[in-house]
């Protein structure tokens, strides 16, 4: 079954246009992190800043381009792994180990099909 | 077999059927529908045909092939092909040998206490599945719309498909935190029994319910001292519950009940369940709390002096071990009667008001305290505070004598 591990954190800890050793450590404890995952790891990626977002929004059939991501969060989607697992526990399990540079949240999401 | 009789045989089958076919088929739902097409037809063929003599191996063997032939035709046949080629080739003589329907009900209450379930479901997951009582009833015990009711238990199970939650004994790393899990979402349903003071309402075929469910997974899980520490207070606050309401219909306080209307053979079993908890590990926080309310349970009568100072002995230990406002709270009532109302005053407004906020005990205590102490005008608010708040007749009947005997 496979799962996506969608990884939330305040981007600004990496500070302004995400860059720096920082975010060369937290890269670094990723990378690691898909080495372990191994076969299990369908794919993924780091995004950059949300100040990089563009966002096209559909409202009542009439889509409009705006600078930005879709909503103004205290923490931002900053990447995601999409991973096969068992079952729920074993994603559970994996999204655990996702690295973070301080607090923030992994939402584990089933894919479907 | 009398009607009633029989609803108690698909109670109890259901909860074992209900597991055993969701820990082969791998599926909540489908081993629900399974087992309830399993009934229908009981009740379709029985009467014609005569109740067998094991009527819960016979509801087993159907609904197994009900669950069988549904795996069969779904269009998810791919995934289960594995399940499938298992339990066609055990199936026939396995159910047929088998009068001993396996015993998944453990595995049924980790599933129905997991995280990934909302915390508002997990009570009703379990009364559900585990005690096999109706939407309705549950709906009832919690006082809300029996369709919200319903709708809370779709969106648990659709979860619990969609997320493909594990039908699965937790591992060790996590044992802990599930197993809390699970006795917190049973301390839960039991709130509920416990608010029917006087026991001869809807709730008090729920609260038997409870008593019983606590002991089943204290049966369970033999070696988890709280779950044995559970089933002793559940057991000592329904020994208790005869004496509760007075026959005005108002909360009777603790301190004030007459042991003599306490049941006895409850007070006897707790105590035993407590014992073997005890033994495995006294420190722990229910397990105290247990202690707390064997302590109450040893009174004899209302001539001997409450044991004050004993119970806050425990308090303090329980707070030691687990601090908490609602445990301090608790404390600053013992705190009350050991050392006088202004002392337990200083304790309570120490605590978060915050969080407190819309806890009735919390205002209660207060407006108990002032009232003591001497300050009627504040405790004539406090006890309007707590008034609002709470959701028994017997206890608003109290708070409004209690309020209404205060000095002007």
């Amino acid at each position: 079954m496979q799962y996506a591990l969608l990884v939330y954190e305040d981007e600004s800890v990496f500070g302004p246009g995400k860059s720096g050793p920082k975010l060369q450590e937290i890269a670094g404890r990723h990378m690691a992190f898909s080495r372990e995952l191994g076969a299990r790891r369908l794919g993924g990626a780091g995004l950059k800043a949300t100040s990089s977002a563009t966002t096209i929004r559909t409202t009542k059939g009439k889509q409009s381009v705006h600078d930005g991501p879709f909503a103004e969060t205290k923490e931002q989607l900053g990447g995601f792994y999409l991973i096969e697992a068992a079952d729920l526990d074993a994603a559970l399990e994996l999204a655990r180990r996702v690295p973070l540079a301080e607090d923030g949240a992994i939402e584990v999401r089933p894919v479907h099909g | 077999m009398s009607g009633a009789a029989l609803d108690r045989v698909f109670r109890e089958a259901s909860a074992r059927i209900v597991g055993a076919l969701a820990a082969r088929f791998r599926d909540l739902a489908l081993a629900e529908d399974a087992c309830a097409e399993a009934c229908a037809r009981a009740l379709e063929q029985w009467p014609a045909t005569a109740i067998p003599d094991d009527p819960a191996a016979w509801l087993y063997r159907v609904a197994f092939r009900v669950a069988l032939d549904s795996t069969r035709r779904s269009r998810t046949q791919q995934r289960f092909a594995s399940i499938l080629q298992e339990a066609e080739c055990s199936s026939d003589a396995e159910v047929e040998d088998n009068h001993v329907i396996p015993d998944e009900r453990l595995r049924l209450i980790f599933i129905c206490c997991h995280p990934a379930v909302s915390v508002d479901a997990r009570a009703a997951l379990t009364l559900r599945l585990v005690c096999g009582l109706s939407t309705q009833e549950i709906a009832r015990a919690f006082l809300v719309p029996e369709v919200t009711l319903a709708q809370r238990l779709t969106r648990a199970k659709q979860k619990i498909a969609d997320a493909r939650v594990p039908f699965e004994v937790p591992g060790p790393e996590h044992w802990a935190e599930r197993i809390d899990a699970v006795l917190s979402t049973l301390e839960v349903a039991y709130a509920k029994a416990h608010e029917d003071g006087a026991g001869t309402g809807v709730h008090a075929h729920y609260a038997a319910e409870m008593l019983a469910l606590s002991q089943t997974v204290a049966r369970l899980l033999p070696r988890e001292p709280e779950a044995l520490a559970l089933a002793a207070i559940i057991q000592f606050a329904e020994a208790r519950r005869p004496a509760r309401v007075s026959a005005d219909g108002e909360m009777v306080p603790l301190s004030e009940q007459d042991p003599r209307a306490w049941d006895r053979a409850l007070i006897e079993s707790g105590r035993h369940y407590l014992a073997r908890a005890i033994q495995t590990d006294p420190a722990r926080p229910r397990v105290i709390q247990a202690q707390i309310h064997r302590c109450w349970c040893q009174r004899r009568s209302l001539s001997e002096a409450a044991p004050w100072p004993e119970i806050l002995e425990l308090y303090d230990r329980w707070v030691a071990t687990r601090d908490s406002p609602f445990v301090r709270l608790n404390r600053a009532v013992v705190v009350a009667e050991v050392n006088g109302p202004l002392a337990a005053l200083a304790e309570v407004d120490q605590l978060d008001g915050e969080q407190l906020a819309n806890y009735a005990p919390y205002h209660a205590a207060r407006a108990d305290l002032l009232r003591r102490a001497g300050n009627s005008g504040a405790a004539r608010s406090a006890y309007d505070q707590a008034i609002a708040l709470v959701t028994t007749s017997a206890e608003h009947a109290w708070l409004v004598a209690r309020r209404d005997g205060l000095e002007p």
